[in-house]
């Protein structure tokens, strides 16, 4: 077990968003609280300062802030017939660590989800009937949250305030605000600061969209338009479009992270305490197995140790969420032979794709001055924002020109027919590097009864843990989604003056290999009913009520929108069940 | 260039040679290039509407006296000399001597004239060696920046070394010390507007000890005998 440590009242694994903002908040109601996290401790000064935050190569190509896969990788396949292997170079999807986690290395873009979202399975059986859900896919195991909108409208509003999001509302309190987002969920007021400049590239979609009637809007940021001061008393800069967002960290103070937004004053509390490089080996159950005593870690130099603590917050990564629950015994296993068991039921992720639009040269794009949030787009293909009824299919893709770099390893756009290689394919890039303009497609997850997570029956972890494995290809339907609104796009593409535009979309079967998103959700979903969830409506565990499962690992599938905002208003949402009611009586929130 | 467009600008040509319009439609299809000889004498004599030779107080080749008085501005960027000039003409960036000067520039004037100065080299004087430990503290925060006052290293956006960001960010590699710590004052005060957003928030977070160390590490970063700046390679 290790040498045994003073108890204290709180402990979180990991120390990323949702570690950093549950550890402040209960850190302020006078709790000693320990964060511990499996990377190194960093802070903008000195550690995110140029030239060398901008090494491409390290921090693009050999992914320097993601988990270290040599001694903790995720293994991989697409069906339980496959044998899963180990991810051992991340491009589908980049888990983040060190302080701060992977709301450093993220692009900023800062969506709420829609009030369809949080009663997802209701409301298509409201539009479209009971039998529409099946027709779409017999194997789909989509569910309310447990949640709704209103109950996490102030918690988003909180949220956006403490990031200081940039954006132009587009529903405050039911009013449609013109220039916003007119399919946007209502908001009690406007973003904290005004949207980001449109670049060309999304003037360009702008006119495109209009012409076809579309409702083009500003993307909301987290790199911010202006500088703002949050509730905390913590201060952003303007973002200065370097285009080096994701995969990096900003060192202008401008994009929100817990460096910028919550840890400056979290590391002052003299209640808290950071431990670095210490990694969790599980978390320690009583001979009830109904309550956690603490967790068990190894530190930098090996050794072990047991931190007890009468209240353990799950706070990784939403993957590592759900394997430290199956490392430590806590809930059910999923097991879709049966569908009976809950623990790494409805991983989902996100569709993704896009077209590419050649323009002529006349047309000078300049996709190396940019911010990772600084698209226009439109939502009208968004979630359910328009009529499923003679489609076949449930959800739906924003589509924007979203263009968060120009880098020279990474970007380089060629037509169809172009050489991959060699003097033909050089001519080819120096032609369209500034002429091209990437139209993406970005959209809802599907949960269904074969998408898993569970450990690996093979791989271990360098401390002899078994890894996570996953279980993953893109339902039908989330394929004929993505597909329609890929001819969309297409007609999009030629409005904007595209000479040429090369249709996108998402298709089977799913690979680890290039990057789609970072949006891994689900294995330890939230909702109200034990049998079909994890953790109860304020992300407590049904099976051990003092430990919650906080993050995106809750969403029961997952909607059109790039999810970090949501996140924050869940755990703010927790938070506030936990301070308010756990707190004073420790025990089930919600009866089983 | 599309055929269409070859023909369409001929046509314009022609017809404006017939009317005698050929400067106005020079300047519809294609922006008037800036004249850099005309700038040169801009530079050594001034102009006809007022504004005296900038040669009077930052040298025919850009690089000033060594008081710190006036900025060095050989080889800054053209754009970013324009910008200020247009920044002191309309007040957005007061100042007693220069406003007075942009003023009496034309567009045309500020285009050759900047065109001049960005494209020409002037060496760095031997100046006073600044106080080590001062240097070293304008050094830590134009490289590193400061944790305690959240404040990023001024080389995120001056480039490394101060070599500056062509076309929108200047260099401060071997500006003049009293120059930078003016300037930082002047924004810390709210007298510079220009790049409010940005360097208004970046002074006020620095006092004047930090000022002065910055001043004293960008001046000598480049001594004389050292290998010009990386922008001047890029030109």
């Amino acid at each position: 077990m290790g040498q045994r440590l003073k108890p204290v009242d709180v402990v979180t694994v990991g120390v990323g968003l949702t570690g950093s903002l549950t550890a402040l908040e209960l850190a302020k109601t006078g709790l000693t609280v320990v964060g511990i996290e499996r990377g190194a401790g960093r802070d903008t000064v000195p550690d995110f300062q140029s030239p060398a935050i901008h090494d491409e190569l390290r921090f693009s190509i050999r992914k320097a802030m993601m988990q270290d896969n040599v001694k903790e990788a995720v293994t991989f396949r697409n069906n339980s017939d496959q044998t899963a292997l180990p991810i051992r170079r991340w491009e589908s999807f980049l888990p983040g660590t060190g302080l701060g986690g992977a709301f450093v290395h993220w692009n900023g873009q800062s969506f709420r989800f829609q009030v369809a979202d949080f009663i997802y399975k209701t409301h298509i059986e409201q539009r479209y009937g009971k039998k529409f859900l099946a027709a779409c896919g017999s194997d789909l195991t989509i569910q309310d949250w447990g949640v709704t909108y209103d109950e996490l409208e102030p918690h988003y509003d909180r949220f956006e305030y403490l990031c200081g999001v940039s954006g132009k509302a587009g529903n405050i309190k039911g009013q449609i605000q013109p220039g916003g987002n007119p399919f946007e969920a209502p908001r009690s007021r406007a973003y904290p600061t005004p949207p980001m400049k449109e670049p060309y590239f999304g003037a360009l979609f702008r006119k495109g969209a209009t012409e076809l009637g579309y409702h083009p809007y500003p993307q909301p940021s987290a790199n911010l338009s202006q500088p703002y001061t949050n509730q905390e008393g913590l201060s952003l800069r303007q973002c200065v479009f370097c285009g080096f967002c994701e995969r990096y960290a900003c060192e202008h103070y401008a994009k929100s992270s817990p460096q910028t937004i919550i840890l400056p004053t979290l590391l002052k509390k003299p209640n808290y305490e950071l431990r670095t490089n210490c990694q969790v080996l599980r978390i320690n159950l009583d001979s009830t197995g109904k309550k956690a005593t603490g967790v068990t870690y190894v530190d930098a130099t090996g050794t072990e140790y047991e931190q007890p603590a009468d209240l353990v917050l799950i706070t990784a990564f939403p993957l590592n969420n759900v394997r430290m629950l199956l490392l430590s015994g806590i809930g059910k296993p999923y097991d879709p032979k049966t569908g009976e068991g809950v623990v790494g039921r409805n991983y989902t992720y996100q569709t993704t794709g896009g077209a590419t639009v050649f323009m002529d040269e006349s047309i000078n794009i300049n996709p190396f001055m940019a911010s990772g949030a600084n698209g226009t787009m439109i939502d009208d293909f968004g979630g359910d924002n328009f009529d499923h009824s003679q489609l076949g299919f449930i959800g739906g893709q924003y589509v924007g020109a979203i263009m968060t770099n120009g880098r020279p390893i990474e970007f380089h756009p060629t037509p169809p027919g172009t050489p991959r290689w060699g003097l033909e394919w050089k001519k080819a890039v120096a032609r369209h590097y500034n002429h091209t303009v990437l139209v993406q497609q970005h959209g809802t997850s599907t949960a269904n009864r074969f998408n898993y997570l569970d450990l690996d029956p093979t791989y271990k972890d360098a401390w002899g843990l078994p890894i996570l494995r996953m279980t993953f290809d893109f339902p039908d339907n989330d394929i004929r989604m993505s597909q329609y609104i890929a001819d969309k796009v297409v007609e999009i593409g030629r409005a904007m003056g595209g000479k040429t535009v090369v249709r996108g979309g998402t298709k089977r079967p799913y690979t680890t290999t290039v990057y789609q998103s970072t949006h891994n959700c689900g294995g330890a979903v939230m909702g109200d009913d034990p049998r079909s969830s994890v953790v109860n409506r304020y992300l407590q565990c049904w099976d051990v009520p003092n430990v919650f499962s906080i993050g995106a690992s809750a969403f029961p599938q997952n909607g059109s929108y790039n999810y970090s905002v949501t996140i924050g208003a869940l755990t703010y949402w927790a938070l506030d069940a936990i301070k308010n009611r756990y707190l004073k009586a420790p025990g089930p929130l919600v009866p089983a | 260039m599309t055929a269409r467009r070859h023909f369409l600008r001929a046509a314009t040509a022609i017809a404006a040679i017939n009317f005698g319009l050929v400067e106005l439609a020079h300047a519809q299809s294609e922006p008037r290039k800036p004249d850099v000889s005309r700038g040169a004498v801009i530079a050594a004599q001034g102009t006809a509407t007022g504004a005296p030779a900038c040669a009077l107080c930052h040298a025919f080749n850009g690089g000033s006296d060594g008081s710190g008085a006036f900025p060095r501005i050989a080889t800054q960027p053209a754009s970013y000399l324009a910008q200020q000039l247009r920044a002191f003409a309309s007040g957005v960036r007061a100042n007693a001597v220069m406003s007075p000067v942009a003023k009496a520039l034309s567009p045309d004037d500020i285009a050759d004239v900047t065109a001049y100065y960005a494209g020409i080299k002037a060496p760095y004087l031997p100046l006073p060696k600044p106080a080590p430990a001062l240097n070293k503290r304008g050094e830590l925060l134009a490289k590193v920046g400061s944790a305690a006052k959240q404040l990023p290293a001024c080389d995120n956006c001056h480039g490394p070394g101060g070599a500056g960001e062509p076309p929108a960010i200047p260099y401060l590699a071997g500006q003049y010390a009293q120059y930078i710590s003016f300037e930082l004052q002047m924004w810390r005060r709210g007298y510079r507007k220009t790049s409010q957003e940005v360097m208004s928030t970046i002074a006020g977070k620095l006092d004047d000890q930090d000022i002065a160390a910055l001043g004293a590490y960008y001046q000598q970063v480049l001594a004389p005998d050292q290998t010009p700046p990386l922008q001047q390679e890029m030109r």
